[in-house]
């Protein structure tokens, strides 16, 4: 290259280094001479300069910005969490946050006697940091409380609809780490070894961590109650970045003394037709109430409320908070029944490819066609453990269609809406008009060799009714006959003649609960073909034989996040 | 120079890291986010107004790609759907503004508050086109703030190579973006 003679291929060799000031003196000179001269590489110059212009505009946007360290906490703290093999379970990532207090309206006995300072979102935290405080180094403790929940549904569930059910968590911190949740259901225990999760009878399932862990099985949310420290700074982090907002009220207690009451308005990011919306504590918009006494600064009161755009439903209430008491070391041993059907988690076929390789509706179809021709060593390669109750119940099914797999912001798998027609049951319902109103009504369900399945005990007698002498002249078949007619309509006050009352209440809920679903109840209902009535001496009772064909229309919940990378069925059945 | 020239020089490439993050190495992750946790956010904040809502989405778009690796068919398009799963997150973002917003009746309107149609179109999208060699020199000198110089001696290579590299990652994403945005926008 030449002092004067710098072509357009040599400039544009140079372009980028003329750019980054890396040329000599001389080289810098040429370079801009030929470019005054040079229309052409005039213009590729400028559409360079822009581009670094832009790129470095970019830059300079993320040079502060330093995410290693808490992805890199927020994945180890994934990698620990414990397979979910539960129903729906959810990831909480960060979302469920505590703060304390109580409102005024939650808690008649207290006097209010001030409320929201301008800095009261800072002072609500400081409540909340000394109650972890006062709770830092405690031994053990012991929660008992009411949550409306399904008492068999995960420890996470919720349901405004449902009674409140106990729930009790107990936790020895010192010498070493034990816990265990219970509910009426389903048991999860730790015991500084291993975590295991039992589902009670009829279901009689287990499930089993070769490990301690801190929580499990969506148990989370009542560890946090138990462990505040842990969840101050997820705390403040949503005060912050979405907006949750604090209230801090002091009052004066029954005892006397003074209390300090936190309220977290707790919203769930979900959007409002997500499916998981309002199904799990962590997946609903709350108001959590918390209540300190303010000399000792321990928790005293929690209460969540589920908040509707019109109204709110209480779903939690701690009634009971145990600190150092001694724990009865049978509280962390689990007798389980000898025939207990252990779950295993996924391991990897030798045809592994060919399941990992599924679409979650193609797993779908392939678990339920497995189930159709009763190939339980198929079913087993898509859930764990496959029981006498699964093949009973799924056994000989019919597929009637398969949708679109669709999924929620807090569940890491996907749902596949299903209808299948499940195989025609023999059952016996055992009627008797051993009562004061003298009218046949139901009061169990039996198997077809009679074995008593399920009790339905009146706890109130059946009353006479109005027209009881029409209802008394029914025969037990004609009595069946009438309940089922009366099913099918879904007129619940005439069901309650046959069925007691509670009973009726809980079909009246699964309607409901399916309508909120939007799924058609009328396709849940069970068509039932009524038989012979015969007399059972051992029951005392009649026993009408009864051909039960149900249609089942849900979601099937299905995740693939397990080491073998195959779809299992989580849920939804 | 051709790539698998250039490939022998560089820093261990993403499919390296992938490969050992799942294969029990998940402090390997570590490294992939710190090679893209910058133009992640850069990306992510050119489409979130809320730079504290930026950066969340970006934890959590890394964390579900970490969770996701094994899905991961080709290791070497990291980067690509990395830049994908953020789109995602920024999809769901976009909805749960749309609902605060519709509950605390705020006045401003959606398209006032996301660039969503902003006519730009993320470089950082373009940048997930370029191959690993041209992109690990970009990611260097601009996000990374590295001179051409200090970038030649972290990769190993003369300045010269770097500034060819450069040059031919430049025509790249031109190329790219004049695809995206039309000529006009990117030369004119």
């Amino acid at each position: 290259m030449n002092a004067t003679n710098m072509n357009c291929a040599e400039c544009r060799d140079n372009l980028v280094a003329c750019l980054e000031e890396l040329l000599d003196s001389d080289q810098a000179r040429q370079c801009r001479a030929h470019l005054e001269s040079c229309a052409a590489c005039r213009a590729e110059y400028e559409a360079i300069s822009r581009l670094h212009e832009r790129l470095a505009a970019r830059g300079r946007v993320a040079a502060e910005i330093s995410l290693v360290e808490p992805v890199m906490r927020a994945v180890h703290q994934q990698r620990s969490k414990p397979e979910r093999t539960t129903f729906m379970s959810t990831l909480f990532k960060n979302r469920w946050g505590f703060g304390l207090g109580a409102a005024a309206a939650a808690t008649a006995v207290m006097l209010m006697v001030a409320l929201l300072a301008p800095n009261a979102q800072a002072k609500a935290f400081e409540v909340l940091a000394k109650g972890a405080q006062a709770v830092a180094h405690l031994t053990s403790v012991h929660l008992r409380g009411q949550l409306r929940t399904l008492p068999r549904d995960n420890f996470s569930n919720i349901d405004a609809n449902s009674d409140f059910c106990t729930i009790e968590l107990w936790k020895q911190f010192q010498p070493d780490l034990k816990w265990r949740v219970e509910k009426p259901g389903r048991v999860a225990v730790m015991d500084g070894q291993q975590t295991v999760l039992y589902f009670k009878q009829p279901a009689n399932e287990a499930f089993k961590l070769n490990e301690p862990t801190s929580a499990a099985f969506d148990t989370d949310w009542l560890h946090q109650i138990a462990n505040l420290s842990s969840t101050i700074s997820n705390e403040l982090r949503h005060a912050q970045a979405q907006g949750w907002k604090l209230d801090l009220a002091e009052a004066t207690g029954a005892d006397g003394r003074t209390k300090s009451i936190v309220t977290v308005h707790a919203k769930c990011g979900l959007p409002d037709d997500d499916y998981t919306r309002n199904k799990f504590i962590g997946d609903a918009d709350t108001r959590r109430v918390y209540r300190f006494d303010a000399q000792s600064e321990r928790l005293e009161v929690v209460q969540i409320y589920l908040v509707h755009p019109t109204n709110e439903v209480q779903i939690f209430e701690l009634s009971q908070i145990e600190y150092d008491q001694p724990i009865d070391p049978s509280v962390w041993q689990l007798n389980l029944p000898a025939d207990v059907a252990w779950g295993q988690a996924p391991q990897k076929l030798p045809d592994n490819e060919k399941y990992a390789n599924m679409t979650a509706e193609e797993a779908a179809r392939a678990f339920f066609e497995a189930c159709a021709t009763n190939d339980w060593d198929e079913v087993g390669k898509f859930t764990s453990p496959v029981t006498g109750q699964v093949k009973d119940y799924m056994g000989g099914l019919q597929i009637v269609s398969l949708g679109k797999a669709f999924t929620s912001k807090s569940y890491g798998g996907q749902y596949v809406p299903y209808e299948i027609k499940l195989r025609p049951q023999e059952v016996n319902v055992r009627v008797s008009n051993n009562n004061p109103a003298k009218r046949y009504v139901i009061t169990g369900i039996c198997d077809s060799q009679g074995k008593l399945l399920q009790d339905l005990t009146w706890t109130n007698a059946p009353v006479l009714l109005p027209d009881n002498d029409a209802y008394a002249k029914l025969s037990p078949a004609e009595a069946v006959q009438a309940y089922c007619a009366a099913q099918a309509k879904m007129d619940w006050a005439e069901m309650k003649k046959f069925a007691p009352a509670y009973d009726v209440d809980n079909d009246k809920r699964q309607v409901e609960e399916a309508n909120r679903a939007g799924i058609d109840p009328r396709s849940l209902m069970p068509v039932i073909e009524v038989g012979e009535a015969s007399w059972s001496a051992d029951q005392s009772a009649f026993l009408v034989k009864c051909r039960i064909s149900e249609t089942k229309k849900w979601n099937l919940a299905l995740r693939n996040d397990n080491p073998a990378g195959r779809w299992q069925v989580d849920g939804g059945w | 120079m051709n790539s698998s020239e250039q490939d022998e020089q560089l820093e261990p490439s993403d499919a390296e890291y992938v490969v050992s993050s799942r294969n029990g190495c998940p402090d390997h992750f570590r490294l992939l986010v710190q090679r893209y946790q910058r133009p992640l956010f850069a990306y992510l904040s050119s489409r979130l107004r809320d730079p504290l809502e930026a950066e969340e989405a970006a934890q959590e778009s890394f964390v579900r790609a970490f969770m996701g690796l094994k899905k991961l068919r080709k290791p070497e398009s990291f980067y690509a759907w990395l830049i994908g799963i953020a789109g995602r997150v920024l999809k769901e973002q976009f909805r749960s503004q749309e609902r605060r917003q519709r509950e605390s009746a705020i006045a401003e309107t959606l398209s006032a508050e996301i660039p969503s149609s902003a006519p730009e179109y993320p470089l950082e999208e373009a940048i997930a086109v370029l191959p690993e060699s041209y992109r690990q020199v970009i990611l260097l000198r601009y996000y990374e703030g590295l001179s051409c110089q200090e970038a030649a001696t972290r990769l190993g290579m003369p300045l010269g190579t770097v500034t060819k590299t450069l040059s031919r990652a430049y025509a790249l994403l031109r190329q790219e973006l004049k695809a995206r945005e039309g000529a006009e926008a990117i030369d004119k």
